[in-house]
């Protein structure tokens, strides 16, 4: 009987113990996710702010599907804005040949013709908005509504974040690029290019 | 205080047996041990040491004592070049004792913290008669950074690399880089050991595709274990950081890292002092010296800031991502929610707070 109850003490002991010890030696969550996804769960929120990173940039806070962020104002950006300045005849009229020609520097390399031209954006009858497919009007400052009637991925990476470039930093409010901050909306591909360093000790070193 | 109580071991510096007025540590009092017969006048002839410790002192007195004698000898050297310098001098010596004998960056408070701060701006201000910033800002709480990298995204221009470099005052001379960017061949996987890190043509090539590795800030690092001394270690906010000034240079760290996350420096860091990023914080780029391990910390000073690490901001193809963890809101939780991502080396259990995904 009494080498019972040691025994039983014995093994009570050993088992607080191991409970003990694997609490101090290992996490209490499997991986990292895990950890993430339970820790998250009593997120109260940051002390420190982008917002002295913004300073500075014009911003416009836009709603989009669940999300809500700030992207910088366009309008004051475009430099012969507001377009209706020139832009006094209908554009049928301008192209007939009579006046001095405009916009040199702008190729249309986006899609084929028979797909784009200018007017596929660019509203001919009011230079001052772009007109989505379906003709409604939609403002300069907005103009990620036309590059997403055909991008639909990834309008839902950039609404998300997996897609385009933050502003300022991580922490909140958010402020991301909108598609013509690093697209030039005629020609939306990135060049080729060197890249910006070699690194001539590594092939020292190889040799 | 007799030496048989002591519970603790000392050295036996400039210490005299009592019975040495007689003029030798033999023991005798006449002459038999050998060192009567040396010539007269040596036995009170003491040297620097001796001058400072044979005298009864608190440890503290001593170390005060030899920090002004130390001054006052590096001051007589400086003093034939100007004659103002001399406080400065001793400042320095002074700064320079304390941060000698100064404990793990890990194990301090926040008063030591600033303190060894402090005492580094104003060594760098003495030395140079430049000012710079330096930072030992905490972890926060509901903070955990993580990076998220889009491989199809990345073309292989290596801003970031640069923006690093100049960041973190990386040593221009080994031109030490914490990112690799690899070219990979398509149709071949992630192939390390075919990838060219070290490309110079004009991206993207044809074929290719670019992957950029660092350190990936392990959430269970293999690389703070094996540390001898502790000098690495994971902060609350998943960094993980190396004290430079507590680091012995063994390297164990490197060799345990199984990402090539780990840079150390063989030669004396230099950065030219007009390129020296004056914003620094003490766990990330201040300046290195030689010897010691150094890595990426997602630019502590920076995120800690609440920015974006410098090869975040520097890419031009909105590659990498990164922000809180913690957040269900941030960027970082909608990719790992939405994306299809992995990590390298998944199944050591390194859990590295750097995914990679696609398009
Ligand atoms: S990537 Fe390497 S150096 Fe960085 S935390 Fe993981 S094991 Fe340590
Ligand atoms: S090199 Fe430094 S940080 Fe790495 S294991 Fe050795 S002492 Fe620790």
């Amino acid at each position: 009987m009494h080498m019972n109850s040691f025994k039983w003490f014995v093994f009570a002991a050993a088992f607080v113990l191991c409970f003990l010890s694997c609490k101090q030696h290992h996490d209490e969550y499997h991986g990292v996710m895990d950890k993430i996804e339970a820790e998250g769960k009593q997120y109260h929120g940051v002390s420190v702010s982008s917002e002295d990173y913004l300073q500075g940039i014009e911003m416009i806070e836009i709603t989009e599907g669940d999300h809500t962020f700030l992207i910088p104002e366009r309008k004051s950006h475009i430099k012969s804005f507001k377009c209706t300045e020139c832009h006094t005849k209908p554009l049928k009229e301008l192209q007939k040949g009579l006046y001095k020609k405009a916009h040199w520097d702008i190729e249309l390399d986006h899609a084929n013709s028979n797909t784009m031209n200018c007017i596929t954006c660019h509203d001919a009858n009011n230079m001052d908005a772009l007109r989505s497919l379906t003709g409604n009007n939609i403002d300069f400052n907005r103009s990620y509504n036309l590059c997403n009637q055909c991008h639909t991925k990834q309008f839902e990476d950039w609404k998300g974040g997996a897609h385009g470039k933050r502003i300022g930093g991580w922490a909140p409010p958010r402020a991301a690029m909108t598609c013509v901050n690093c697209h030039n909306p005629h020609k939306p591909h990135f060049e080729s290019r060197w890249p910006a360093r070699y690194n001539t000790q590594k092939v020292k070193e190889r040799e | 205080m007799s030496s048989k109580s002591k519970k603790w071991f000392s050295l036996n510096l400039g210490k005299k047996d009592k019975h040495s007025e007689n003029g030798c540590g033999c023991g005798k009092t006449s002459g038999g041990c050998g060192s009567h017969d040396l010539t007269i006048g040596e036995e009170t002839k003491k040297d620097g040491f001796d001058q400072v410790f044979d005298v009864k002192m608190s440890r503290r007195t001593a170390f005060k004592q030899l920090t002004a004698s130390l001054a006052i000898g590096a001051g007589a050297i400086s003093t034939s070049c100007s004659m103002i310098s001399g406080d400065e001098t001793k400042e320095q010596a002074q700064i320079d004792w304390e941060e000698q004998f100064k404990g793990n960056y890990k194990l301090m408070t926040d008063e030591e913290k600033k303190a060894t701060v402090d005492r580094l701006v104003r060594s760098y201000q003495l030395r140079t008669g430049k000012t710079l910033n330096m930072s030992s800002k905490n972890a926060e709480p509901d903070v955990l950074f993580g990076y998220a990298f889009n491989i199809s995204k990345c073309q292989g221009y290596m801003d970031c690399v640069t923006a690093c470099v100049e960041e973190n005052n990386q040593d221009r001379n080994s031109q030490m880089q914490y990112i690799r960017i690899h070219e990979m061949k398509d149709g071949k996987g992630f192939n390390f050991n075919e990838a060219d890190d070290n490309y110079y043509h004009e991206v993207p090539a044809e074929g290719h595709f670019y992957m950029g590795t660092q350190c990936f800030h392990c959430d269970n690092p293999p690389c703070v274990e094996v540390c001898p001394v502790q000098a690495t270690w994971r902060e609350d906010d998943g960094l993980v950081v190396v004290d430079y000034d507590w680091c012995v240079g063994c390297r164990y760290c490197m060799a345990a890292c199984p990402y090539d996350g780990r840079r150390f420096n063989w030669s004396k860091p230099e950065v030219p002092e007009a390129e020296v990023n004056k914003n620094q914080h003490y766990l990330g780029n201040r300046m290195r010296k030689k010897g010691v391990m150094e890595k990426c910390t997602f630019c502590v000073q920076r995120s800690r800031a609440g920015k974006n690490p410098a090869c975040v901001e520097a890419c031009p193809t909105g590659a990498r991502i990164f922000g809180n963890l913690l957040d269900p809101n941030s960027t970082i939780r909608w990719v790992l929610e939405n994306k299809k991502v992995f990590r390298l080396k998944e199944d050591l259990g390194t859990e590295p707070k750097f995914w990679y995904f696609m398009d």
